[in-house]
Order: C-alpha cells, then structure tokens, then sequence
C-alpha cells in the first residue's frame, strides 16, 4: 500500500542555471518543487560570491557610460540574432514553466533587443539624471552663495528582487543596472527563472571579463528563505532592494529595511481604463474603442499589473451593451501579447461570473470560461479582482464620478478620447494614479519618464557630493 | 419501494457506519441522479452549471465533478446589495442557490442585514453565515425539513462510536456566542435539544452573533482601500477590536470560574478548539488534572487551531485533559449536514449520506480508487440537502484509504489523520499586478 504522488514530484526536475559575477554556473545540486509548476534544479549558493566587498570600487566604476551603451547595444544586436542559442534555450525552458503562452513568448523574447537601442539609453539617462556627465564624474553646481559643490550619481550596490510575470521586467532590471554602474544581485522568481541569465550570457559573448558583465549575479533560492536573506540583505554588502511587486514579497524583504538598506518597491498594481460618452457619437467606430480597450485588458493574457481590469463608461445600459459585446469578440483575438483563447477562467471567478448571470438585467455577461474571455457589464464595480482575461464594464454617470474607484493601488488609466485626459488627470493622480494614457496606448510607454510615481534610474543611484 | 437517496438518508437514525460499502456506493450513485433530476429544474445555479457542463445525467461519481461548488458560490452577492439595503436583490440572489421559490417573503420592513437574516427565518429559511477572509459573510441556506435531520445527527452520533444518551441531562457551556446565524452556534443549540438539561444553558457571550457587526470589518476595510477612513476611525476600529478581545477573555475567566465550581456534574461543553486551549489553561490553574471531568460530560469542539498562536500540541493537551469523556471528534466543515466521525483506530468515517469525491489539486479529475491511499482535494455531495444542492469542493487535502475495511474493521473508505489545506503559499511567483489588498494592514488585514 502506498500514497499515490502528485504528478509534478515524478518528473525530472529542470536545470536552472546561474550567472555569478560574469561565469555561468550549471552544476545543479538544490531542487524545489513548487506546489504549482514544474520542478526545477539549481546550483549550490555561495553566499560570499553574491556579495561585492564594499573595500573594493565597483567593476565598472571607471568604465565611460558611452563604452557601457556600446556593450548594451551590442548585446541587443546578439539579443536579436541570438546566434549563441541562449535565448532559444532560455525559452524552451521558460515554454514549460511559464504561464504565458508560447506565442506571447516568443513575442517578447523576438523584442527584448529594443530595450538595449542607444537612443533609448541615451534619452532615459538624459531625462533621468540630466545627462552620463553626472554618472562618469562629479557634475560642479554653484551654490547660491557662489562656492561650487561636486555632485555624482554614484555607483550603486543593489539586490534586485525580479518580478517574473513577464520577460521584459528581467531586461530592464539589466540594463538599468548597467547604466548606473553599480554591482546587482538579480533575485530571480520561480515564474521567470530564464530570461535574465540569457541575457547576461548574451552580454558576456560581447564583451567577454568587460567589467559590467562582472557586475551582474544571478541566483535563484525561495523567497523569503530566512537563512539566505538575513545574511545577505545588509547595508554591508548592498544599498538598496529593488522589490517588482508581490504583497509577498515586499512585506518579506520589509522585515530587513533599516538605516543603510533602504526598500525601492515597483509596488503590485491594477489598472483601469475609462470610455466617455464620445465612443457613441455617429462618427466613431464603436468597434474601434472596443479593440483599444481589448487591448489594454489582454497584454499578456491580462497577467501584468498594466492590464485594465474594469472599464468605466459613460452609457446607457443598451449603449453599454453594445460596447460590450463588441469588447467581448475583441478579447478573443490574438494579438502581440495576447492570445484568442487565454487562460481558462479561475473557478473562483467562474463560480461569481455564474450567479451573475443569472442577475439580469443589473448585470450581464458575454463571453465564456474556456479562454475567450468574459466580459461582465454592471452598475457597480464587481467585488472579486477580474483576472486572467475578466473584464468588468461599469457604467458610469460621468468619468469624474468614476474618480473614486481609483486608489493607490491603480497605476494605468486608459482614457477615451484622448482629449478627456487633461480633464481627469488631477483628480486621478490626487487618488493615487501614476500613469494616465490614451485608451490603446498602454504599451507605448517609455524609459525615462516616471515609473510608479518616481524616476528609477535616479533613484537608483547613489547621490553624493563634494561641497567648497 | 424506497428512493435510493431515502434508504440512504434513513440512515441517520442508525446504523449508519456499518453497511456494506458496495451496496452504499451503489445507492449513492443512483441517488446522486435523483437528486440532480430533482433539483435542476429548480435550482437556478445548478442548471447553468449542468447546461455548461453538458451533465443531463449522473451516471458516475464522475458527473458530479463539474456540478460542485465551493465555499465562494454562497457569498456570491454584489456587496453593493447590503450597502444600498437593496434587500430583495439579495433575495433574488439567494434565490438562484435555492429550489423553492422565496421571492414572496416581504422584506420591505428589512433594515439591515441582521434583519434580512431574521426575516428569512421566520419565513422558515434559515441562514448559516460565516465570514472569510475578506470579512465578507457568505450564506448557506437550510430549510426546516433539512434542519430537523441534522439534529436526528446530531441526536445519533454525537461522540460516535461511543455515544453518550440523549438524555437532557448535562448542565451546556458554549465558548463562544449563545445565538446567532451560524452553523457552529445552531450546532449547539442542537446539541442542547439532545443532551442539556433544559434551561441550563451558559453562553460566553449572550449577546448575538450579527452579520451588520461582521460586516463592519469589510466596511473598513472598504473604507481603508478608498482612502475614505480616517486615521482616528482606524485607531477607533483597532482600539475596539481590542477591547473586544479582552471583554471575551474576562468573560472566559468567568465561565471557566463556574464550570470549576459544577465540574462534578455532567457538562456538556462546546466552542471552537482554541477556546477550549484557553479554558483549559484556566482549569488547570485552578489545580484540575486530566481526566477528571464527570465521565457523563460531553465535549464537542470544530474547526481548526490555524494561526492561532498555541503550541503545537494544543489540541492533544486538550484532548488528554478530555480523557474518560464523551468526546466528539470530528472531520467536518459548516457546510456538510454532519461532519464525518472518528472511530477507534483514529480515522474519520464517511456518512452513507455524503458522497466523498476526492480530486486532484486542481479539482478537476477524480481519483477515487478500488484500493489503497490517495491523496487528493476533497470534494462532497451532500444527498441529506433538499433545500440547497449540496455539491462542494473544498480546499482540503485528504489522504483517503480505499481499502475494503478500515483497521477498526467496518467497511468503506476512511479519511487518514493529518488533514492539511491546498494553499499556493511558497510559490515564489513574482508579479507586478496585485489589487489594493496588498496595501491594507491593521486589525482590518484579511
């Protein structure tokens, strides 16, 4: 007589590679099993290694911002050709575990390169920091009282706890890295355990030893594993912990923040999106709106905290109605980042979406559980989090009036029309938002403008001075 | 001739652990469909679920499976609803769970949910509410019919398989909340109706369980999100929540103070396990030892000690102290009719009643076997219910025993001790997108 095993404890673990200071480790020695997922294995930590010893500079300290863009840019070219093979293999590997489909996948492994593009590196260190003066040397600023001060944005010593619901969170977390010159230990997540160490393999085939590629660490160990953090989460090895998100997360390294070790949370977020009474006039295309809004809700199967969940609209009930089974044949499309059928809806949700529908007429549904997504028409906001390509669409009196659903958890509000914004933004940043976009227009965001309220390069750096 | 579905339920009058189990699983299957074919038509809920699932028949356990539902069905309702008072929309939301038709019951007079509740129970609709984690109440509705045979349960296998006498003759303490609509606190006052004298009952709280009370916590923490709270309001909120604590421990010190001084009667004592922890650090301290409780005592405890802050062996303490007593230990959750019973060899039994379906983790897939251990995700349906459909999954991981026999030596399948709960905590999954939840904290926190 014996226990029948979950089906996850009998395969053959993955092997997961780390990246310590500039050499690739494939020893695998630890496996975890996570209780959703595939089992994967990891090499032995070596605390010491993950730690740059504060009594020597940081390797790329020297190194001219302008040679660190040639290394990015160069390593997005391999990035795009990929003729080592790292991403491919990265994303076989990501393929078994990854939520995210295939083709969204391969989406965003087919553009990561973009993010290493010079004029993007130039522009967010331009409008960041005011330009790489301030990151090569000690920018002179003449004080009122007309004796100069040195200021420096100086190398900073970080440990970078990575989000993993999508790739391009792992890019950014390097290239950043890169352009402040400082040593990054990237934490990575079980749901992104891949991209990170494939891009740092790319940039170590560029510039072989180059000392940016010996700043960069990559490790995997459990979140919150209180052995490894409590050593290594200490003002004597690092500055700050730059947490992407997960109440989880944020609230485990929480406990290490103290003097020396300061906490920079990209805290969880939701997004929203609001339709003015506009879409209804003659001469637009509702199915137009509807495809804009679509678009904002299934950026990666509605798995990133950019994703509206709720769309308030200024309608009537059959206007909305319109709207939203036109809205409803848009989330069944495949897009860049966004598949027709997506993931099957939670049972949780499913079980509410269900009384719902038998709510009529206060409440609608269009749509279905098996990937198409659901659309969800109402007059007050559903009470559960819409997820995995859930809409709520509720109407509203007036887009001020829907002011009050947004708090400090809401990060993205897709305004229609474009025009409307102006009349919003005070109102929704005074609630809490930090970013206000057209409907659509979500992914057209930048580097180099303010990211959860606050400029990241900048605030990763070190700021110190020198004064007369 | 009987129903399948009857000669199941007439079980609960006796008897119930000892019949062959091919037989009950025979019945079982074939009352299962009588149950469907019945209640599908009117049960509004169960009907989509059956037409999604293409289900027009139970042929196998199988069929069950996408016609279960969890605890989240039952708090379904728009919030929204009990904020504005719209009470007969929460009315024809109770409706869809339910086979009979309640939408007559006037509930114009209805001031708060308190009210609501109280309005449905005089209109014979009882309502078991339960707050989760949010603070949201959900409610289970029973109907009288389904009321009385739980207490012919209650009346047959309380402490089972050593049941003590329905005799009314034991003096009642209830650590917890003496009214209220709740299935824990109605269990008492079942256990009453069976075992304690007449009027000599002693409640920790006289005051009523009230859903507007429960609900004041969503409604802060609604108020928190918003942004709408103010700081002396949270402080207000959190002071009280103190306060209250502190009223029920001096209340326990009260209580524990006059089971001391009746503790050579028979009692009857009943509550959640970590009051019993409390109590018992009280009995002691006055110089009582294990296992010297009047042996006619009855102790009836549910639920789990998770997150409470006791030491691991809380509940084998308790249990020791319990020794030489009529001791009802129990499998069971709020929803069931009756929890599942353990017998000598340590393993919970399954009523004839209950159709146990265990899942995988994602309750999807059966994996009931002919023979030996399973683990899975336990799921149930409850033949007993008429006033509801009684197809539950829940967030338990069992380990079930498919044998012929248990080692105690009566046939069918048993539940193994160490029962855990499937939870995705340890993930590790990073990700950016969370909800305002994750920004609340304070006594309020879910």
């Amino acid at each position: 007589m014996s226990a029948q095993l979950d089906p996850s404890t009998l395969q053959t673990p993955i092997a997961v590679p780390h990246f310590i200071q500039g050499q690739l480790l494939t020893q695998t020695s630890t496996t975890y099993r996570p209780a959703h997922g595939v089992p994967f294995s990891t090499p032995a930590l070596d605390l010491g290694k993950l730690v740059w010893s504060r009594q020597q500079p940081c390797p790329a300290l020297h190194t001219p911002l302008n040679e660190i863009y040639d290394v990015l840019v160069a390593t997005g070219d391999l990035l795009k050709r990929d003729s080592h093979g790292y991403l491919a293999q990265a994303l076989d590997s990501m393929a078994l575990a990854s939520p995210l489909p295939r083709p969204i996948l391969d989406f965003c492994y087919g553009n990561l390169w973009r993010m290493f593009e010079r004029t993007k590196l130039e522009f967010q260190v331009d409008k960041e920091v005011g330009g790489a003066d301030v990151i090569d040397g000690w920018r002179e600023i003449m004080r009122p009282d007309g004796r100069a001060a040195y200021v420096r944005a100086f190398a900073p010593r970080l440990i970078h706890v990575v989000a993993g619901n999508t790739p391009e969170v792992a890019a950014m977390s390097i290239v950043m890295g890169a352009l402040s010159k400082g040593v990054h230990l990237l934490k990575l997540p079980s749901n992104d355990l891949y991209t990170a160490t494939a891009i740092l393999r790319t940039m170590a085939a560029v510039a072989p030893g180059h000392p940016v590629v010996q700043s960069f660490s990559t490790a995997y160990w459990r979140g919150g594993d209180e052995k490894i953090e409590s050593a290594l989460f200490r003002p004597q090895y690092f500055d700050k912990v730059v947490a992407w998100g997960g109440e989880a997360t944020i609230r485990s390294v929480g406990r290490y923040i103290g003097p020396g070790l300061e906490l920079v949370g990209f805290d969880p977020k939701t997004s929203i999106s609001m339709v003015g009474r506009e879409a209804f006039a003659q001469q637009v295309d509702l199915h137009e709106v509807a495809a804009a809004a679509a678009h904002d809700v299934t950026l990666y199967n509605q798995s990133a905290c950019v994703c509206s969940r709720f769309i308030f609209i200024e309608a009537d009930d059959a206007q909305a109605d319109r709207f939203c089974a036109e809205l409803a044949r848009e989330l069944n499309v495949d897009r860049d980042i966004a598949t027709a059928i997506g993931p099957k809806t939670p049972a949780d949700l499913r079980e509410q979406i269900d009384v719902l529908k038998l709510m009529t007429p206060d409440y609608r549904v269009w749509g279905g559980y098996d990937g198409q997504g659901v659309v969800i028409r109402s007059h007050e906001p559903v009470d559960f989090h819409p997820d995995g390509k859930v809409i709520n669409v509720v109407i509203t009196p007036s887009l001020a009036a829907a002011v009050c659903h947004a708090n400090v958890a809401t990060q993205t509000v897709g305004v229609y029309p474009s025009s409307r914004k102006k009349e919003l933004r005070d109102a929704l940043a005074g609630a809490g938002v930090q970013r206000i976009v057209e409907l659509g227009a979500t992914m057209r965001g930048c580097r180099g403008l303010p990211h959860d309220g606050f400029y990241p390069l900048h605030r990763l750096m070190r700021w110190v001075k020198e004064e007369d | 001739m009987k129903t399948a579905r009857t000669q199941l339920t007439d079980l609960i009058h006796g008897g119930a652990y000892d019949q062959p189990y091919a037989h009950v699983l025979e019945l079982q299957r074939a009352a299962a469909d009588e149950l469907f074919q019945l209640q599908r038509p009117r049960i509004g809920i169960l009907d989509q679920r059956a037409r999604d699932a293409g289900i027009e028949r139970i042929g196998s356990l199988r069929d069950i499976v996408p016609l279960l539902f969890s605890h989240t069905t039952y708090k379904s309702y728009p919030q929204s609803f009990v904020d504005k008072g719209q009470w007969d929309k929460m009315l024809r939301w109770l409706g869809t769970l339910m086979p009979i038709p309640i939408d007559h019951i006037d509930v114009s007079s209805v001031r708060n949910v308190d009210d609501w509740v109280n309005c449905l129970r005089d209109a014979g609709v009882r309502l078991y509410a339960s707050s989760g984690t949010s603070g949201r109440c959900s409610f289970v509705p029973v109907t009288a019919s389904d009321r009385d045979k739980m207490q012919q349960i209650v009346a047959s296998y309380t402490a089972w398989p050593n049941t003590p006498k329905a005799d009314r003759s034991r003096r009642l303490y209830q650590l917890g909340a003496g009214a209220g609509p709740a299935r824990q606190i109605d269990n008492v006052q079942m256990l009453a109706a069976s075992f304690a004298k007449p009027g000599d009952l002693h409640y920790l709280s006289d005051e009523p369980l009230s859903i507007a009370f429960v609900n004041r916590h969503a409604a802060m923490r609604r108020a928190i999100a918003e942004g709408t709270a103010t700081p002396d309001s949270i402080a207000a909120y959190e002071r009280e929540s103190a306060d209250r604590a502190e009223r029920m421990q001096r209340a326990l010190d009260a209580i524990a103070e006059d089971i001391y001084q009746h503790r050579a009667e028979p009692l009857l004592l009943t509550g959640p396990p970590v009051q019993h922890w409390y109590l018992l650090q009280r009995l002691r301290a006055k110089g009582m030892k294990d296992g010297t409780l009047n042996p006619n005592t009855v102790v009836s405890t549910g639920g789990g000690l998770k997150g409470a802050a006791v030491p691991d062996d809380a509940t084998d303490q308790v249990m020791r102290f319990y020794t030489g007593v009529y001791s009802h230990l129990g499998y069971g959750m709020s929803e069931l009719s009756s929890p599942f019973p353990r017998c000598e060899a340590g393993r919970y039994h399954c009523p004839p009643w209950i159709v146990i379906l265990l899942l995988d983790r994602n309750g999807e897939t059966l994996l009931n076997a002919a023979s030996g251990i399973v683990e899975g995700r336990a799921a149930f349906l409850d033949l007993l219910y008429e006033g509801r459909w009684g197809g539950l999954i829940s967030g338990d991981k069992l380990r079930i025993d498919f044998s012929a026999r248990c080692e105690c030596g009566r046939p069918g399948p048993s539940i193994l001790d160490g029962i855990t709960r499937y939870t995705d905590v340890g993930d590790d999954k990073i990700t950016c997108a969370d909800t305002i939840d994750a920004y609340i904290r304070g006594a309020v926190e879910a």
